[in-house]
């Protein structure tokens, strides 16, 4: 009998591969030919326990592939990209990665930024509760001062930028959207915010000015830089109504 | 502790029911990972329910048998849900998921050797320590027997209580799974199984394929597993007892139907307990 390492390291061997089964059969009694059906049962649990995992994170891109499709690329992804986590939510942080690499969707040129807003959207689902806005930073504060406060964006928000109509492709494979199935993927670049005010993710189409703001607060900007970014993409951007509608939005928790 | 008699899980598709209105249920189980976000929909459910029904915790993910080491990351985590639910119970299973190399996402089995024993043995205390409660722990379905091994499956997890003074999560599903795929006799696992350390009973549906039994958790519990539980519930009481449904999942009035079969066999056997 080898080691229980060197044995869970043959029987993974014939879990990952079909072609590896030949030293984990012997580990085992009964016949040779029942033994390789049965550790044809373990690999259809882990690739259906895997594809499971990034059907449920990637909804949208195994409706735009289809089921079938979805399926191979999951063993695909599942050759290449080793789980290193028993937690199998955390399992799909690198199909973003993958799909933008893969070959065989390369006609599907907004696949890889989809897939992309879909891990943010996975993340803002489990990310922490948005906090009730904190305005204690502005107690007391002089208000010629307030530029030098950071806006911090709830758990979970997300900004994310693309020359795909993102916010469109997520409202039409909402699965309580009755609206025609139509979309213009030359409809020029979209900006979107990714956050969770309750306990829906939300995905939102932002004008430039709103997604430089919120773009630059999310990394670390005070209020004077974030104005300052928004409104060199938009000259008419208004500091006040921007902050008014993220605080409403839970987006913004407090300023620090 | 007052009995908690028979439960189901709770899964997604029924938060609905739970939220609209309470449920005829002893209590409710879930499997830990899927509440190891830090917020969301699921927490809020599982704090929800948590105030009107006792609540375990089931780990799927531990690895508690895999032999190059496991994730100290995932344990902490499991720490934090129990401080947040202070579940009833919390359950591991008899099981090895990582080799060095990479997660493989599934409960596989172990060889019932002195040295699979051994790191169990480490590995349950570390859990416990770190919950600074007992846990129980769960005996798998397996497709495969190992050509060796020095215990027979009863007195295996017999020695790792005795080791560590965990219980038993004891599956009936995976012992009748077992003795179709393996030819082991059910009712002597059960016999060789300390009476006083099983403190949760698993019940569950399979799929019979022409290579072997399947523990899916996807169906109806089979006549000859309820008659595998009546064993059971003479040997070891009235203990509390899940359904669980894991594939497929039915309307939540099936899953009440399998568990008030199983609170009535209970109060059959045990009148006064029940």
């Amino acid at each position: 009998m080898p080691s229980l390492h060197e044995l869970q390291a043959r029987f993974a061997a014939a879990l990952n591969d079909a072609k590896q089964t030949q030293p984990a059969t012997r580990l085992f009694s009964g016949p040779r030919a029942m033994t390789l059906a049965r550790l044809a049962i373990y690999r259809g649990n882990v690739h259906g326990n895997r594809a499971n995992a990034l059907a449920g994170a990637y909804p949208i891109a195994r409706k735009i592939v289809g089921d079938e499709f979805f399926d191979a690329m999951a063993r695909e992804y599942a050759r290449g990209h080793r789980a290193r986590c028993g937690d199998l939510n955390e399992y799909g942080e690198y199909f973003p990665d993958f799909v933008a690499a893969f070959p065989h969707t390369a006609d599907l040129p907004y696949l890889p930024d989809v897939v992309r807003m879909e891990w943010l959207a996975h993340r803002a689902y489990y990310a922490a509760d948005p906090a009730p806005f904190d305005a204690s930073a502005l107690a007391g504060l002089p208000t010629e001062r307030y530029g030098g406060l950071r806006p911090r964006l709830a758990g979970g928000c997300a900004l994310l930028e693309s020359a795909w109509p993102l916010g469109r492709i997520w409202t039409l494979h909402q699965d309580d959207y009755g609206g025609a199935f139509e979309i213009d993927l030359d409809a020029g670049p979209d900006r979107v915010l990714i956050h969770r005010p309750a306990w829906r993710v939300q995905v939102c189409s932002l004008a430039p000015g709103d997604f430089r703001f919120l773009e630059s607060a999310s990394c670390g900007a005070t209020l004077d830089d974030a104005f300052e970014a928004a409104a060199a993409a938009d000259a008419d951007f208004d500091l006040s109504r921007a902050l008014t509608r993220w605080i409403d939005a839970r987006v913004i928790e407090n300023l620090v | 502790m007052p009995a908690l008699g028979a439960g189901i899980g709770l899964r997604a598709p029924h938060y609905a029911d739970f939220a609209a209105a309470p449920q005829p249920t002893g209590w409710l189980e879930v499997h830990s990972e899927n509440y190891f976000g830090a917020g969301g929909r699921d927490l809020q459910m599982l704090e929800r329910v948590r105030r009107d029904y006792p609540v375990s915790l089931h780990g799927v993910g531990l690895g508690l048998g895999s032999a190059q080491g496991w994730d100290e990351g995932h344990l902490g985590k499991l720490v934090a849900l129990v401080d947040r639910v202070q579940p009833a119970l919390v359950s591991e299973h008899l099981s090895w998921n990582a080799t060095a190399e990479d997660n493989l996402n599934d409960l596989l089995p172990l060889p019932r050797t002195r040295e699979a024993l051994a790191l169990l043995a480490s590995r349950v205390q570390r859990v416990q320590d770190r919950l600074r409660r007992r846990i129980l722990v769960e005996n798998v379905s397996a497709y495969l027997e190992f050509a060796e091994g020095d215990f027979g499956e009863g007195e295996f997890i017999a020695e790792l209580v005795r080791r560590t003074g965990c219980g038993v999560l004891l599956d009936v599903n995976n012992l009748y799974v077992n003795q179709m795929n393996h030819g082991t006799d059910a009712v002597a696992v059960m016999l060789a199984v300390p009476t006083a350390s099983v403190k949760e009973i698993h019940l569950a549906g399979h799929l019979r394929t022409e290579d072997g039994l399947i523990d899916t958790h996807g169906d109806r519990v089979v006549d000859a597993v309820w008659q595998l539980y009546r064993t059971a519930l003479d040997r070891f009481g009235p203990v509390p007892t899940l359904i669980e449904w894991d594939t497929d999942i039915p309307p939540l009035p099936v899953l009440l139907g399998e568990a008030a079969k199983a609170r009535a066999l209970m109060e059959d056997r045990h009148a006064v307990a029940a």
